[in-house]
């Protein structure tokens, strides 16, 4: 019998009732076989967890003045404080438990660091989309205030952007922003210029459909996936930008540090051989950071296709 | 030394899939080259023609696996040989040409450094030797100015020039074999013609044998002495090109033979299986599409009428080059009838598609055209409920079925989402349309909640055909709709469009390359050369007797599938 070709794959293994692959299945078979990408995965849950249950594990509550004690100052990883606990990493000039400080300091560095990079690609994908839709003024004007920005060296704009409107956390979430919406605008306008160019969005445009209803529903979902790939990386360096501001005192207040802010506490007691105070602080960074950085290096080779083929 | 050149026996190449399955590219293949024989292997997308191919060079995926057979070649195994030893094979035993020479050339090096590496690397020939033997070879593959071209790079020249020179570079060291891989899928027909022409001559003189993997019947029945006719890695039947094409004894053959349009007569539908949906829920989407304001304008008048319309691109100015201007049409008129369908044929970079995304609005015309349809001028049109009742009464049905729907939509949203956005369907409703659609157009309703990368290219296509109609339109724009689709379903999807003309008296304006497509859809057809109109008229007189010469060479160059005359 001669079969429909049209018609045949119905019924077969891509039949209209099989589930679309699970979210689950997917990122497993991203992961399966890189044994460093599974290790960073695990680490950033583990980080995120500590993160949000933080106030939970904590020993102490570093915020408490009331609590600390100044002769529990400077005891290094393990001594024994005045109420009898044991501080496993030690204290700092306050009397203060650093593994408490390093828990709450996660917990505020991701989430500035998260905040920014949500909000700022946000920005960045509807300017990039703008960008491309409109064409015209409208993406001269975009485009040249991203290469504006782009000429600026990040941390200059970010301490220029502290420098008017003060120091605190959303100062600092306003800072990280503008550094990170440019790029985000840059990728998804090059993206959404080659959508622009395929037939389905001449025939949304045949169906007279509005611009922005051409952007919202056939624009945006098409040119958001290389955004999404490079997400992790924007929030790793969106961690270690806000690091920096806060090292430098212009970030975060003192009475919420971040880790940055509890490496630079460390910095003045590390030559007089009180190293505890910031490598704590530090390497819990340094981790944060490098396990977002190999998941991310992992998403970027599988969004690939060339490197794919190479498995 | 004996006759027989090739011996493929009972080859089963298979490729592991991912959910463990095994996937058998090629399945019990066998097949027979003697020296000096052109060996047709046809089929469609997916069959397995390029397998045999790669199978012969060594050039298959790491992952393939050999299951069953081999190939010989000259009495040695070739699939048993290790990778080192095919550098002896490849080039100067057996020579390859690719579907597409733009990219099979090397786009950083001349074409005389190509050549000539080629030739060092097959041949005994060094230096001046090898460079007057190159000339020698651009000569025979009739290539003008052989000494010229040689310092020049394959992007200054013509696609049909560079497969010249593809077939200089795989007969340099006088191979045995030529594989040829659609060589002539993606050049025009006139250039097509000619290049056939020179492999034939060069192949004979030399006592070549040529595998010709092509989908092309067309070109089969000019070249093919023996034929293979491979479905889903299978051999169906094999013969004599005259025997396989003009009396196939297997019903696979003889469906693929009848999907074949033809040039010289007019069929009111091809003999393939049409996939009907349900009748009833057709009947409902044939009323909902019959429901439509029946506004065609004055008795008698054109549907549509179109004065002068001209398109000139403009070519930035870089800082090397002043802006430049390229005139893509110029000054074309014609009028559209009532449920008529009007073909635009011509050659790749005519303009033939810009006439129609000018008409469709997606591009302006230059200055000084005039669009009338339905007798109102299109410039006219102020409100905006007027504007839109016209944008949606000209619809599309796109070239390329791959791009042509939102990959994010199911394909029922697809259909029917600028309806439901424009607030004239409820959402209920909306599905309810979009499954009936789906039956007219032949898919199964239930698939509207399938994702387009789950449709094959031909159910896109028909997709695509359903959106157009959810607009109730009078008038579509067929731009080269059938082009990307393999005959069979290209048959099948002719016969829904002319089922479905005749059902809601749509009009057609047609563009295609293919002259028996235009043939069998249209009655009237315009062809088009470098953005204007050579002639226009009826289609049994311009495609029967045409008046102009270039449609006279148009015509003539088309490889002419007519199994009768083969024998």
């Amino acid at each position: 019998m001669p079969v429909d070709t049209t018609t045949a794959d119905i019924g077969s293994p891509s039949s209209p009732d099989k589930p679309e692959p699970r979210f689950l299945e997917n990122v497993a078979k991203i992961f399966r076989g890189h044994p460093a990408a599974i290790c960073g995965l695990i680490g950033i849950s583990i980080f995120i967890f500590l993160a949000i249950f933080a106030p939970l594990i904590a020993p102490q509550d570093p915020y408490d003045q009331t609590r600390l004690d100044i002769l529990d100052g400077l005891l290094p990883p393990g001594s024994t404080l005045g109420d009898g606990t044991t501080s496993l990493l030690g204290t700092d000039a306050l009397g203060r438990d650093i593994l408490s400080a390093v828990l709450y300091g996660l917990r505020i560095s991701l989430f500035v660091a998260l905040v920014a990079v949500i909000v700022g690609s946000a920005i960045g994908v509807f300017m990039g989309l703008l960008a491309a839709m409109k064409g015209g003024w409208v993406e001269t004007v975009i485009m040249r205030t991203v290469d504006l920005k782009m000429s600026f060296p990040g941390i200059l704009l970010a301490l220029m952007v502290l420098a008017i409107f003060g120091t605190g956390i959303d100062k600092v979430i306003i800072a990280l922003i503008i550094g990170a919406w440019a790029s985000e605008a840059r990728l998804v306008r090059a993206v959404a210029l080659s959508e622009l160019k395929k037939d389905y969005i001449h025939a949304a445009q045949l169906a007279g459909l509005s611009d922005w209803r051409i952007m919202g529903r056939f624009l945006f979902p098409n040119s958001i996936s290389p955004v999404l790939v490079v997400l992790p990386m924007s929030i790793s360096s969106a961690i270690g930008a806000e690091a920096t501001l806060s090292f430098l005192g212009v970030g975060v207040p003192i009475t919420e540090p971040s880790l940055g802010l509890l490496i630079a506490n460390g910095n003045d007691y590390i030559l007089s051989g009180k190293w505890w105070i910031s490598i704590f602080p530090g390497l819990v960074l340094v981790g944060m950071v490098l396990c977002i950085n190999v998941v991310a290096d992992r998403l970027r080779d599988h969004a690939n296709p060339y490197l794919r083929g190479k498995e | 030394m004996t006759d027989q050149l090739v011996h493929v026996e009972n080859l089963t190449v298979a490729y592991p899939m991912a959910d463990g399955a095994v996937f058998r590219a090629i399945d019990g293949f066998s097949m027979a080259v003697k020296r000096g024989q052109i060996v047709g292997v046809v089929g469609e997308s997916g069959a397995g023609k390029s397998t045999i191919g790669k199978a012969t060079l060594g050039l298959l995926d790491e992952n393939a696996v050999i299951d069953t057979g081999g190939v010989m070649l000259d009495e040695v195994m070739v699939t048993r040989l290790e990778e080192h030893a095919f550098a002896d094979i490849r080039g100067s035993k057996v020579g390859y040409i690719y579907q597409n020479p733009m990219t099979a050339l090397n786009p950083v090096l001349t074409i005389g450094e190509q050549l000539i590496e080629a030739i060092e690397a097959n041949t005994n020939k060094r230096g001046q030797d090898a460079r007057a033997y190159a000339i020698d070879l651009l000569e025979q593959a009739e290539v003008p100015l052989p000494e010229e071209r040689l310092s020049k790079y394959p992007h200054q020249l013509s696609g049909g020039l560079c497969q010249r020179i593809v077939f200089a570079i795989a007969i340099s060291a006088k191979p045995d074999l030529i594989i040829a891989d659609e060589p002539t899928t993606a050049l025009d027909v006139t250039v097509q013609k000619a290049v056939l022409g020179t492999l034939v001559k060069l192949t004979r003189q030399e006592n070549i044998a040529i595998i010709l993997i092509t989908h092309d019947m067309g070109v089969v029945a000019e070249m093919c002495d023996y034929v293979y006719v491979l479905r889903h890695g299978k051999l169906v039947e094999e013969g004599s090109t005259a025997q396989v094409l003009s009396n196939p004894s297997e019903p696979y053959s003889r469906e693929l033979m009848a999907a074949i349009p033809r040039i010289d007569h007019k069929i009111e539908r091809f003999a393939v299986p049409g996939g009907l949906g349900k009748a009833e829920d057709r009947e409902r989407a044939i009323d909902y599409l019959m429901s439509r304001k029946a506004d065609a304008g004055v008795e008698g008048a054109p549907l549509l009428s179109v004065k002068n319309l001209s398109k000139t691109f403009t070519m930035k100015a870089t800082a090397l080059k002043a802006a430049t201007d390229f005139k893509a049409v110029s000054d074309i008129n014609f009028d559209v009838f009532p449920g008529e369908t009007l073909g635009i044929v011509g050659e790749s970079g005519s303009g033939k598609s810009t006439v129609g995304k000018m008409i469709l609005g997606l591009h302006k015309p230059d200055p000084g055209y005039e669009i009338t349809y339905k007798g109102h001028n299109i410039d006219d049109l102020t409100s905006k409920a007027q504007k839109l009742a016209h944008r949606q009464s000209l619809q599309c049905i796109f070239q390329d079925p791959y791009s042509s729907l939102n990959p994010r939509m199911t394909a029922g949203d697809n259909i029917t989402y600028a309806l439901r956005a424009h607030g004239v369907l409820s959402r209920a409703q909306a599905l309810e349309l979009s499954g009936d659609l789906m039956e007219l157009v032949g898919l199964p309703r239930a698939s509207a909640r399938k994702m387009p990368h789950a449709f094959s290219g031909g159910e896109r296509q028909r997709i695509g055909i359903a959106r157009a109609l959810s607009f109730r339109p009078d008038f579509i724009f067929c731009d080269e709709p059938t082009s990307a689709l393999d005959v069979t379903v290209q048959a099948e999807l002719l016969n829904l469009m002319k089922d479905l003309q005749d059902q809601l008296g749509l009009t057609l304006l047609f563009v295609s390359h293919d002259l028996a497509v235009v043939r069998q859809m249209c009655d009237r057809v315009m062809v088009m050369r470098s953005g204007e109109a050579v002639e226009i008229g009826a289609c049994d007189k311009v495609l029967v007797a045409p008046e102009h010469e270039y449609t006279l060479g148009l015509l003539a160059a088309m490889p002419r599938f007519r199994p009768e005359e083969v024998a």
